[in-house]
């Protein structure tokens, strides 16, 4: 086997294992990112934004960020309490379970409505949805995403 | 250097280094010096690196790309453009390796050859792909106007179906005046944006059940239709075109966006089922697609005819090997007999295979998967549903492609002819992919313009009408821009 025949093999190979020190330093960024991603998931999991609240307890305007679990009602020991005359104390449940929120009334007196309709069981909702208990009207939002 | 940064300044444009960017671009042009000292020396019979002129435009236009994005100082994702350039850049090796004569083209009194005119396609969709990452800074144009893209995109369906030039059996190809191009690769686009469009606004009821048929809960009924009509249009682009791989891609890409607006598994069960149902008809009604099955299932029945082309690529899967023959050792053609039909096009998988083995197949199917995991990744951090939807599809209409026309080469599934993104030769789907890697490193700007709080009409806001009129809102809104 002469050299030039040894040459062609080494370029051959050259270009694949460059194709794949590539995929290696590809592989490194994106590992890198993941690693950060999961270093900023301190942040909460979405935010409430008050849209309109007759009584201003939550003010209109607020930002409330969520959990995985968040319980709304007018008793102090909810997780988000919305002070409002028609609110019952237990009032509702906003929970994010797997990859997707729901809500539930918790039999309250004057319902939980999602979008204009009354929520009845476990329904689904999406970012960009309106909740409304007593007089307080809220949006779910996805998280800031500050800066870099 | 610092005289020219403030000079930007006063413009408003901050520049912003993009080192792994710059570094990924640097190892994509060491490979690529090294991929052509190979074909070339093997060429010649001797060690050299020459001819380099196709080279070097092409590696100059990356890193011309690049710096744009630096000055521009847009925060966009620095691996999308490396991996996009690493797949074209191994097309401009494999045209300039093929018989140029494939493809000739006049162009102001000079004869172009493939690799030629391919390296022209391929830096107008970098150009087109620079253009749209630099300039698009908001996304309203494609959010607020989807039915009017809807519209266009049936209207374009339309023209194909009247005026459309059949191209290797498949009525694709629209000429009008001097220029001709094959509307279903834009139509890819115009139908992710639509469906985006659609799906974000009405993705909540879609998740809702209330009609039930048997085991399957599916949403009220007059959202079922937009499923029926996909379908429907599938269908109709099969038995009217016979372009079965742009009908097949396209439903494909409209039950993955379902899946990802409303998570519900049955309606991929339901989407895959209908598909089974009218892939079964088809088959019985439509020559075409039961000569397609028939090759797939046993090219051998037919060898010297329509299996012909597949068994061409099984062979040349064979020569390749592992490693593969080297670029230019290959048997694209004996004589004047092409090894493998239209491998410039449909079978430049095969191609790849021969001369860069497995290993090198293997590595072209890893870089449309580091595309995917870019493009979900966009979708992930996406600021809304729209955006999030739009990141998915987009990303989808790439790797789905690519998908098909692969399995199609190495005969998992049925062969169906459309091109294998950034890397087969031909103008429309060079433009169009490059548009689109260029729209996904737009949305992938952190400071692209925010969607307006509360825009948000259709069909759900429509049925809280409850809530039509809308108390003043306070500043809060405003919480949602940077």
């Amino acid at each position: 086997m002469d050299v030039f025949t040894l040459i062609l093999w080494a370029l051959r190979l050259g270009f694949l294992l460059l194709i794949y020190a590539f995929f290696f330093f590809v592989a490194r960024a994106l590992w890198r990112d993941l690693r950060t991603g999961v270093a900023g998931s301190g942040q909460a999991l979405a935010r409430l934004l008050v849209m309109a609240s007759v009584e201003g307890r939550p003010e209109s305007g607020a930002s409330i960020p969520l959990d995985a679990v968040n319980s709304m009602g007018r008793d102090v020991n909810n997780s988000i309490v919305i002070d409002d005359s028609f609110a019952s104390s237990e009032h509702a449940l906003l929970t994010f379970r797997g990859r997707a929120w729901y809500v539930e009334d918790r039999g309250s007196t004057n319902g939980t409505w999602l979008n204009g309709q009354r929520v009845e069981g476990l329904w689904p909702l999406g970012y960009g949805d309106e909740i409304q208990i007593g007089q307080v009207r809220m949006r779910l939002d996805r998280p800031r995403t500050e800066g870099t | 250097m610092t005289a020219v940064a403030q000079g930007l300044n006063r413009v408003g444009i901050r520049p912003r280094l993009r080192r792994r960017e710059l570094g990924l671009l640097i190892l994509v042009s060491v490979a690529l010096t090294v991929g052509w000292m190979s074909y070339v020396s093997f060429r010649d019979g001797r060690l050299e690196l020459s001819d380099t002129s196709i080279l070097t435009t092409y590696i100059v236009a990356l890193f011309v790309i690049h710096a744009l994005f630096v000055i521009s100082g847009r925060r966009m994702d620095e691996v999308l453009f490396p991996t996009a350039a690493m797949l074209a850049g191994i097309s401009v090796l494999m045209m300039q390796r093929l018989p140029q004569d494939l493809v000739t083209q006049s162009v102001g009194g000079r004869d172009l050859g493939l690799g030629e005119l391919q390296l022209a396609w391929i830096l107008f969709g970098f150009g087109l792909l620079a253009a749209i990452a630099l300039l698009v800074r908001s996304d309203g144009w494609l959010r607020r106007y989807k039915y009017t893209w809807a519209a266009a995109g049936i209207f374009l369906l339309l023209l194909v179906f009247v005026f459309g030039d059949v191209t290797g059996g498949a009525r694709l190809t629209l000429h009008i005046g001097p220029i001709s191009g094959q509307p279903s690769e834009l139509l890819k686009v115009i139908l992710v944006v639509f469906l985006a469009g659609y799906l974000a606004e009405n993705r909540t009821v879609l998740a809702r059940a209330s009609t039930k048929i048997g085991p399957l809960r599916l949403p009220p009924l007059p959202y079922l239709l937009p499923m029926l009509a996909m379908w429907g249009i599938a269908l109709a682009i099969v038995i009217l075109q016979s372009d079965l791989g742009a009908a097949l891609l396209y439903f494909l890409v409209f039950l993955g966006l379902l899946y990802v607006a409303t998570r519900r598994i049955s309606y991929v069960v339901l989407g895959m089922g209908m598909f089974l149902v009218g892939g079964f008809v088809l088959y019985e009604l439509v020559p075409r697609v039961q000569e397609r099955i028939d090759i797939w299932l046993n090219p051998w029945a037919d060898a010297q005819g329509a299996g012909y082309q597949i068994i061409r690529g099984l062979y040349a899967y064979g020569r390749g090997g592992i490693l593969g023959t080297g670029i230019g050792a290959g048997l694209p053609q004996v004589g004047t007999v092409q090894s493998i039909p239209a491998i410039q096009t449909d079978f430049i998988f095969a191609g790849i295979s021969e001369e860069l083995g497995m290993l090198g197949a293997l590595a072209v199917l890893g870089l449309y998967i580091v595309i995917a995991e870019r493009g979900f990744r966009i979708a992930a951090f996406a600021v809304d549903d729209f955006r999030a939807l739009l990141a998915t599809g987009l990303t989808l209409v790439i790797v789905v492609q690519a998908a098909i026309i692969a399995g199609g080469n190495l005969r998992v599934v049925p062969l169906t002819g459309i091109t294998l993104p950034l890397v087969s030769y031909g103008g429309s789907s060079l433009l169009v992919n490059g548009a689109v890697i260029g729209l996904l490193l737009a949305l992938s700007d952190k400071g692209i313009e925010q969607p307006v709080p509360g825009a948000r009409r259709g069909l759900v806001s429509r049925m809280g009408s409850r809530f039509r009129r809308r108390p003043k809102l306070s500043g809060g809104m405003d919480a949602a821009r940077p």
